[in-house]
């Protein structure tokens, strides 16, 4: 998966890149509007991450001249001014997700994600898995090791979550937001509270621990590494 | 275009007035002498006329005109004529030299004729037939009017120069009252001057200006009171910002300045990090809601309207918070129903800051009511918790900014940035609603009430 980030705040620009690189993306970095143009136009990416705010060539000209040249790539564009006209403008303009600086890394990687799964999302899966535990989702139901674990139907969305998007941190915004529909800064401790009730139920009376902690960043559920730190 | 100044226009307001006036007077008694004068003359000849009548009467045509010279040389300036059909003209005056037009001699009674450039009044008399000694007899009488026309021009020439003279002097007056009415509006220009933004504190002095301005002068100050307030929130609001920003910042500087000055083992670094991020990300979270809080407040956060079921509002959050509260074994029930127009997004905020609120002040094993009443046409959301009171002296900041009822102990995580309830009231403003709080015998309850 290629992306291209055209950012033009080089500190930002670099953690951006060395942060996608390290999940797994081959990132191309464009540290003005100019080059960000030429880039997006002649090569292929998979996604396109785009400043708007661009001394030069701004992120708006950018994306006109992307998609009245035809050319789908899915757009997410960051915005330091959080200002519903912008955001408007960004959509009218055929972007496919925004972001509103600061941003919280595990949000834009969980975003980037959920942009390049859209359309190539084959038919979902009646079963997933995460080492033993293993969730039905059509008749909407868990077990561990053979060990049918009962849920409420909320704690069931969470966990489906967590294991649809394995080895990705879930920032606890987005869990608010999948889950309960809770679309603002929220009280985060709701879903620590939750988490630790799913924990009681899922990892509580096995040897490994399947749901982990990312401190300051949030939650991800997977099989543990032999040197993965607890 | 410039405009003319107040001054100006009322100096020639005065100035016009005072000319129209006074000409129209002028003008109306001019008119008036002039008849007076008229009818004075006409009387007089008529008087002449009887009198030659009777002088004719008693005449012959050769006794007649020594006769009416006698009579008439009491009464200078007059002229007359008298013509009999059968011997012309019987009598003239000495300066009666020229003919009348016919028309106006067998016309009119009264007429007025120009002869030589001098205007004359004059009265013709036919005497009836069948008179003695002298037959039919017509008698023209006339007056020279230059002696009124002497008159009426110095009057004329007086009433111009006074009226000229008393439009300059109303002029002035005016000039004078504009100037001495406009006072107090330059005492309160220059008073206005003296506002400045650390000096929001002056007003427009009410007492010293006339009534009528004393109206303005409180619409000001009630506009100036506005915006001290509006500007004291404004820095207010700055210095709080300043004072929440600079702790976590402080906290984050604090710890890397430490670890940086030893070597440290990964473990630890990691840990720094995380911590270092857990306070940036409470930093973004405090910068997003203040913006949200700014915009909602100052009404560029538009709600929009749509239909808000409020029992399906509070259903969705109980589950959400579902989990929190079986943790503090609190327990969470709602009664009744209503629809509302507003945004939903804003309203299950307003809602959620509340619960939030209630569930965390709320002692265990107990119960968080939360109660939906339609009364008056308005949906009323009632949210009580059992828990602590809040202390009567801090009811009135709680939905103040960065309000804290314990300004010594560190805030927990949970607890936010402190901007919650804020954000729910400026939120209920925006649905032209409102909120309130009571607090007490363990019970606190807060009221949402959509307009």
């Amino acid at each position: 998966m290629k992306l291209l980030v055209v950012e033009d705040e080089v500190k930002t620009g670099e953690y951006l890149r060395q942060g996608l690189a390290e999940a797994g993306f081959v990132v191309d970095l464009a540290t003005n509007g100019l080059d960000g143009h030429h880039l997006a136009m002649t090569e292929a990416y998979d996604l396109i991450i785009l400043d708007v705010m661009l001394p030069d060539v701004d992120g708006w000209r950018i994306l006109e001249t992307l998609r009245k040249s035809d050319m789908s790539v899915p757009v997410l564009f960051l915005t330091a001014r959080d200002s519903v006209a912008d955001r408007v403008k960004g959509l009218e303009l055929g972007a496919d997700d925004y972001l509103v600086k600061p941003f919280a890394f595990a949000e834009l990687l969980a975003r980037v994600r959920t942009l390049l799964r859209r359309g190539s999302q084959a038919v979902a899966p009646d079963r997933v898995q995460v080492g033993d535990l293993i969730l039905d989702l059509s008749r909407r139901r868990a077990s561990r090791a053979g060990r049918r674990i009962t849920l409420t139907s909320k704690e069931f969305a969470l966990l489906e979550l967590l294991v649809r998007r394995r080895g990705e941190v879930l920032p606890r915004s987005l869990i608010a937001s999948q889950v309960w529909d809770m679309n603002f800064d929220s009280d985060t401790n709701v879903i620590d509270v939750a988490v630790r009730r799913l924990r009681a139920k899922i990892d509580d009376q096995f040897e490994t621990k399947l749901i982990q902690t990312v401190r300051g960043m949030g939650y991800v559920i997977d099989e543990p590494e032999i040197d993965a730190p607890a | 275009m410039r405009k003319v100044s107040i001054t100006t226009r009322l100096t020639l307001l005065f100035a016009g007035t005072s000319a129209t006036v006074l000409l129209g007077l002028g003008i109306l008694i001019s008119k008036s002498l002039d008849a007076h004068f008229a009818s004075e003359d006409y009387s007089a000849l008529e008087e002449r006329i009887e009198l030659i009548q009777k002088t004719s009467i008693e005449s012959t045509a050769e006794t007649l005109p020594v006769k009416l010279e006698t009579a008439l040389k009491n009464y200078p300036g007059f002229i007359a004529q008298v013509t009999s059909r059968d011997r012309g003209i019987v009598y003239a005056t000495e300066k009666f030299d020229f003919v009348l037009p016919n028309t106006i001699a067998k016309t009119t009674k009264r007429f007025e004729w120009t002869e030589n450039g001098q205007k004359y009044r004059g009265v013709v008399y036919r005497s009836p037939p069948g008179s003695r000694n002298l037959g039919d007899l017509t008698i023209l009488v006339g007056l020279s009017t230059l002696i009124h026309e002497h008159f009426m021009g110095s009057f004329t020439y007086t009433l111009f120069a006074f009226v000229l003279g008393a439009t300059v002097l109303c002029g002035l007056l005016g000039w004078w009252a504009a100037r001495r009415g406009l006072e107090p509006l330059r005492a309160m220009s220059n008073r206005a001057n003296t506002v400045t933004g650390s000096h929001l504190h002056e007003r427009m002095p009410v007492e010293s200006v006339p009534v009528e301005i004393a109206d303005l002068a409180h619409t000001l100050n009630a506009m100036l009171a506005r915006l001290q307030l509006d500007f004291q929130r404004l820095s207010d609001f700055s210095s709080d910002i300043a004072h929440e920003l600079r702790t976590p910042i402080t906290n984050m500087m604090t710890q890397t300045h430490v670890t940086l000055t030893q070597r440290r083992s990964n473990e630890n670094y990691r840990d720094i990090m995380a911590s270092n991020a857990e306070e940036m990300q409470r930093l973004a979270r405090m910068i997003s809601d203040m913006l949200y809080l700014a915009k909602t407040e100052n009404g560029l956060n538009l709600p929009s309207s749509e239909d808000v079921f409020l029992d399906k509002e509070i259903e969705a959050l109980f589950e959400f918070y579902d989990a929190l509260a079986e943790d503090k074994i609190v327990t969470l029930s709602a009664t009744g129903a209503s629809v509302i127009r507003g945004d939903k997004l804003m309203i299950r905020r307003a809602i959620s800051n509340v619960l939030s609120n209630a569930l965390r002040h709320a002692h265990p094993q107990t119960c968080i009511r939360v109660q939906i009443l339609e009364e008056n046409s308005k949906s009323i959301i009632n949210i009580t918790n059992t828990g602590d009171v809040i202390p009567a002296n801090q009811i009135a900041s709680i939905f103040d900014r960065f309000f804290r009822s314990d300004k010594s102990r560190t805030r927990p995580d949970s607890e936010g940035v402190g901007l919650g309830l804020s954000i729910t009231k400026a939120i209920m403003i925006a649905h032209n609603g409102a909120i309130g709080v009571t607090s007490d015998n363990d019970k606190t309850t807060f009221t949402l009430v959509f307009g």
